[in-house]
Parts: structure tokens; sequence; C-alpha cells
């Protein structure tokens, strides 16, 4: 039958797709790998001890999978953040930034609410109230830059940073000052526990693994869905490629990277709601630091394709989670995971390595992140 | 084409290995009720840190050197979130003893207290308030925090200052007075020159600052203010300057060095974590972590230990570039004086609290 003969090629062809998508990222991985073995070997350590204790302590065990997800929960929502971004052309180096301004938020409905209201709220709407004004401050905090970029032209590389600064700051004063947790026990710079209500479920009793992980997934396969099967996908991916063409197929830029980085930033306000409503039950003043640059190493990593995203968290949680162990059975330094992680991402950024060791030819168009100072 | 067929028989035969050696080499023994191992997770940092760290793993360390311990291991902790994973992963692997370093870890170590009833925490730097409180007094049964005299160290220095100034005038910048560790250091230094006052018949002025006057986003974290604060005291005649309390107090410490006054630090020996300050470090006033953590350990190992708060020891630094500065009868002065707070002879005369 043809049209069965015809879904089996459509088939072929996205396997084909990811493969080769997959290629170059697949065999960074593999390089960084082989050369931090040779790195831990010239400092004395045995790269076969370090690599088995890091994925037994990442997946060797219910309660090492459990924290494996804990670590790729934030990951995958940051990283989207980032990936959006570049889908729409931009680079939005504040997810750091915005997730920490969702960070503050969500913890702040999640324990104050209640007093405010005057009444308990039923531990459903809670969560998820604290949740929305956690990805909805984060969205409005990249939104500004987003705004800036369209209406002044305000690079948001720069824009991103100096929130970054602007947010991590306004966090502190908030955390040391009016959102301090008073008991006379605490001397931290962190707000009081949530409320019961306003916490997300664990799944299973005893491990740490929470229904976050879950809508990170669904998260993910939505901005899939957003990206290829949607007019607003279609607007960002087309301003991102070439915004003077999405001008004169009547596209409203200005709109459309507003959207984008509002997109971008609700993603990474996720993250940080997650972090406290599912993890924490709190936000502590250097709680889920650097999330926001682990985010766009992900990204590249990925490919800024969303499963991409996944699999590249999935990498970065086993790599983080597994340091523990790692280090336990070694006793080199966790440094050694970050190291790791440059040497991907230094393979990722610069293919012509990869390709050259392996004697791979480049096939088709570079895919374009970022349209750069020029933009 | 040789290289690359070189390299991928270098990953299949590192990914056979890989998957067929999953087992570790330590891990084993810990179980064993005959080896006694003791664990050191860190806060937010490294062993090498030249401060808390670093004494309290040297303390692991000791307690090896010593016998106590048949086997140590550290792990760093590089995100907070990793605390109780840590602490879990010494703990699964039955660890007798297990350590952690500041006062961040104190949550996650009593959490842990209860989910590894055998094994013996040692909290350094951690208060446990369990203790005092009606409700929660007998919950924690193998959880000990390593406290410290902060009022002798004070004092220890006070007089050391006291001694070596030419000028009869003494400063000290110290974060909030809230925080009554740092009351204890900056009275201490007080009770220290008025102590050494009495014994040579000087008369020391002595001014003591608290930056009690900001929030705690910025008492401790302020080292402009603690330079010019620092540099008022010495406008004023003072030369030697007490920093206690963080970034500020750092700030106050670094002045006097740079206007070649007497500078003395707190908690750890400064003269190696603040290089900048260090040719003018006359000597610091120390937490002794090191000790406190191999006796404790070797407590746990013989089993009079005991759950709460234990004091540990405070000391002064070396004279370290200054050694050559310091006369022969300050030093005899400045160990009879130790000795004297050690045996309880002296008293610093401090409420433990601004009352």
């Amino acid at each position: 039958m043809p049209s069965e003969k015809q879904s089996n090629s459509r088939v072929n062809q996205i396997l084909r797709s990811a493969l080769d998508a997959s290629l170059i990222p697949f065999l960074a991985i593999v390089t960084a790998v082989v050369l931090g073995g040779i790195i831990i070997l010239s400092v004395g350590g045995n790269p076969l001890l370090a690599y088995s204790g890091m994925l037994e302590g990442s997946l060797g065990s219910k309660k090492a999978l459990s924290e494996t997800a804990v670590w790729a929960s934030p990951y995958i929502f940051a990283g989207l953040a980032v990936a959006l971004a570049f889908k729409g052309g931009l680079f939005n180096i504040g997810a750091e930034g915005q997730l920490a301004v969702g960070a503050v938020f969500s913890a702040l409905i999640g324990y104050a609410l209640p007093g405010w209201l005057g009444f308990e709220i039923p531990a459903f709407i809670h969560v998820t109230l604290a949740i929305l004004i956690g990805m909805i401050t984060g969205g409005i905090w990249a939104g500004i830059v987003g705004a800036l970029k369209a209406y002044t032209g305000g690079h948001e590389v720069i824009n991103t940073i100096m929130m970054n600064y602007i947010a991590l700051n306004t966090t502190s004063f908030l955390l040391n000052g009016v959102m301090k947790d008073h008991s006379p026990t605490n001397a931290s710079a962190r707000t009081p526990l949530i409320a019961e209500g306003a916490r997300l479920p664990v799944m299973f009793e005893g491990l740490r693994i929470h229904w976050g992980f879950v809508l990170a997934l669904l998260v993910a396969f939505l901005i899939w869905w957003i990206l290829n099967k949607t007019t607003l996908g279609f607007e960002i991916r087309t301003v991102g490629l070439n915004p003077d063409a999405a001008k004169y197929a009547g596209i409203n830029v200005k709109r459309t990277i507003i959207i984008t980085m509002m997109l971008s930033g609700m993603l990474a306000g996720l993250a940080g709601a997650i972090e406290v409503t599912g993890l924490n039950y709190r936000h502590e003043l250097g709680f889920s630091i650097g999330y926001g640059y682990d985010a766009i190493a992900i990204a590249l990593l990925g490919k800024s394709h969303p499963l991409g995203i996944v699999l590249a968290s999935l990498l970065f949680a086993i790599m983080r989670n597994g340091a523990t162990r790692m280090q336990f059975l070694t006793q080199l330094p966790v440094d050694l995971i970050s190291m790791l992680q440059a040497l991907i991402l230094l393979f990722v950024a610069a293919d012509a390595i990869v390709r050259y060791i392996y004697r791979i030819k480049a096939k088709g168009e570079r895919v374009v992140l970022t349209r750069g100072w020029g933009g | 084409m040789k290289k690359l067929y070189f390299i991928m028989a270098m990953l299949i035969v590192a990914s056979m290995i890989l998957t067929a050696c999953g087992g570790a080499a330590s891990e084993a023994d810990c179980a064993k009720p005959e080896v006694f191992c003791v664990g050191l997770v860190t806060d937010v940092g490294k062993v090498n840190d030249k401060s808390f760290n670093q004494s309290a793993w040297e303390g692991v360390q000791k307690s090896q050197a010593d016998g106590v311990a048949d086997v140590v291991q550290f792990i760093e902790t590089a995100d907070a979130k990793d605390y109780a994973k840590n602490i879990a992963t010494f703990g699964d692997a039955g660890y007798d003893v297990i350590v952690t370093v500041g006062f961040n870890l104190g949550e996650a170590t009593f959490a842990a207290g209860a989910a590894y009833p055998n094994v013996k925490f040692i909290g350094v730097d951690q208060f446990q308030a369990w203790q005092f409180s009606e409700d929660t007094a007998d919950d924690s049964a193998n959880v000990t925090g390593l406290g410290f005299p902060e009022d002798n160290a004070g004092f220890l220095v006070g007089a050391l200052a006291a001694m070596m100034s030419e000028t009869h005038k003494l400063g000290a910048v110290c974060g909030t007075d809230v925080v009554p560790p740092v009351w204890r250091f900056g009275e201490g230094y007080k009770a220290g020159a008025a102590y050494a006052d009495g014994m040579n018949g000087t008369t020391t002025e002595v001014f003591v600052v608290y930056h009690s006057d900001v929030g705690f986003d910025k008492t401790f974290t302020d080292p402009e203010w603690g330079a010019q604060t620092a540099k008022s005291m010495m406008d004023q005649g003072a030369d030697a300057i007490f920093g206690c309390g963080g970034l500020t107090g750092n700030g106050a410490i670094t002045a006097a060095a740079q206007a070649g006054k007497y500078a003395i630090g707190v908690d750890a020996d400064q003269y190696l974590t603040l290089p900048e300050a260090a040719p003018r470090m006359l000597s610091s006033a120390m937490k002794l972590i090191t000790p406190g953590v191999a006796e404790l350990a070797a407590a746990a190992k013989d089993g009079s230990i005991v759950p709460g708060n234990f004091l540990g020891t405070a000391g002064y630094a070396p004279f370290h570039d200054l050694d050559g500065e310091v006369s022969a009868e300050i030093k005899a002065e400045m160990e009879k004086i130790n000795a004297g707070l050690l045996d309880g002879s002296i008293k610093t005369g401090v409420s433990p609290v601004k009352p």
C-alpha cells in the first residue's frame, strides 16, 4: 500500500534526521569523556572507577535515579528557556535571574498568601498559584528585555546580563529583609517554609523525585508542539532565521520578539518555581545558583530541540548527581565534572574538531543559533 | 582511517571495562564493626579553603594519624541541594562518624541524625538548639555540635594587642553584636586588653565598633565601611586593629595592614587567607577546629561522646612575619594567659549574649 510506504519513509526520514542531529553532540560527549579520562589518569586517578562511580551514583539505585530526576527538572525548564530564545534568534543569558525571580515570587505566594487572604487555600489551587506566579514573574522579567530589544534595539545579551545582577541583588535584599524567615533559630537569608498546600507532592514516599519532573517532560512536549505546530511557533522560528524576511512576510517582528522573551522567561521562572514548590519548600540565598548558565550549555548541546534538551538535561543531571559517588570512591575533585561539561560544550560548539577527528563531512546547512551582535 | 580505528577500539575497550567493573574498593570495609570510618562533608567549598573546611578535614586526618580512624574520606559539596545526599553517601556506606562543616549544614545533619541512628554526627559550628527546647530535648541522641568559646579567642588577641601597642590604643571592627559569637569576640577583646593592663600597669584605650546600624544583608559584607572605620580608629591613634565579621572585618584588617599597623584576624589563621594583609598580620583569634574534630572523633570511638553542644577550645595564630617583633616576654606571657584560660584560672567575664 502506497500510504504505508509513505509513512514508513517518513518515519525513516525523521529517524535519519534525528540521528544526523545527534551525531555531533554524541561524538562530542564521547570525545570529552575520553579526554576527561586521560586527564584523570594524568592526575593519578582511576578513570574507570571515576566514571563507573558517576554512573552508579546517578543510575545505580532507586534513590540515585530519583536524585538524577531532581537535578534534571530545573535543567529541563531552564534549558528550554534558553533554547526557545535561540529559536527566536535571541540569546537569553538571563535565565539565571529569571529563575531567581520565579523562585522568590513562588516562595512568597507559597508562604504568605494564606496570611493575606486570612484562610487556608485548597492545596491544588495553592500549589498551582505558586507555580503560575513564579512562571509569570519570570516572564515579565524577561519581557522587559524583549521590549527593550523590540522598541529601542537594546541588545538582549547585555540587558539580560544586567537584569541578572538586578535580580540576584534584589533577591538577596528581599531574603535578608522583608522576606526573611524570622524564626529565632534562623540566621540564614531565606524565606519561611511554604505552606503544606503549596508543595508539589513527591511521586514515591521516601524519595525526593516530585511531579515537577513529569511537568518538565510535558512542558518540553508542549514547547515542541508550539514551535512546530502553531502559527506562533512558525513566527518565532521565522523571526529567528531572518527578521527582515519575517517582516516582509507580514509577521509583527517586535511583538514576536517580546513574546519569545516572555515565553523564555516563563520557562526559566518555572525552573525556579519548581525548585521551591517541589524540592526546597523555601527559597534561600545560594540555592539554585548557576542553573541559568548551565542551561545555556544544555541548550547548545541539545541543539535547541526540546527532545535534545531533555536528553542533555539528563546527561548534566547524571554528571552533577553522580559527582558525589565519584568523589567518594576516587577522592577526585568535583571540579572534574565542570571540566567535563566544559569539554563537551567545547566540542559541540567547535564541531569542526569533532568532524576532523571522526572524519565526518559536513552535511546540509548549519543550525543558526543566534544572529549575533548585528541582529 | 587508522586514527579512527584506534579511537574506536579505545572506546570499545573503555566501555567494556566500564560496564564490567561496578563495585568499589573501600566501600565494603566500613560496614564491619571493627573498621572505624570517619567521613567529612564540606559546606559549598573545598577542603583546601584554608578555613573551616580545611581545618575540619585536618582534624579528620589527625584522627587517622592518631590511630582512631581506619578509613577517612571527604565529599566536597558543590550545590546546597546535595547536603542530604552527600551525608547519606557516608551513612549508606556504613561510616561510624560523619563530620559536617559549617552552620548551613545544621538542618541536614540533624535530619540525618534521625535517619542514621547508629552513626555519630559531628557538626562543626552548628549550635544544637534542640537541646534547650522541651519538645525536642530527647530528639537527637547522636548529633554533637562543635562550638567554640569566642570570648577566649578575643581575650587572647586583645591581651596580645595591648602588650604590643605603643600608643596604648586598640581598635576592633566587628559585624553586628546581635550575633552572639561576634559579641563574644568583641567583648573578649576588650577584656583581654584590660587583663594585660592589669598585669603591666598600663592604660589601654579600646575602641570596639559593631556594624549594627545596618541589616543582616550588609553587616558582614561591607569591606568599605570596615576600612573606613579602621582608618578613623587609626587616626585617633590606634595601632592594632582586630577585624571580626566576615568581609567587613577583612576590610578593616586590610586597611590596618596597608597603614603599617598591626592587623589581627578572626576564626582561622587569616595570615593564610588574606595575603594582602599577611605582612602585617600579628595573629588571629582562632577557633581550634582541628583538635576539636579529632577529639570528638576519638570520643565517638570510645563511646564517651555526648550529644548536644560541645565546647572546643580557642587559640591564637602564630605571628608569622612579625615573629621577630614579638618579644620573648610577651610570647611567654601569651602562653601563660592561654594556659590560664584553658584551666579556667582566667575568666573573660563576658556574658554569652549581649545583655
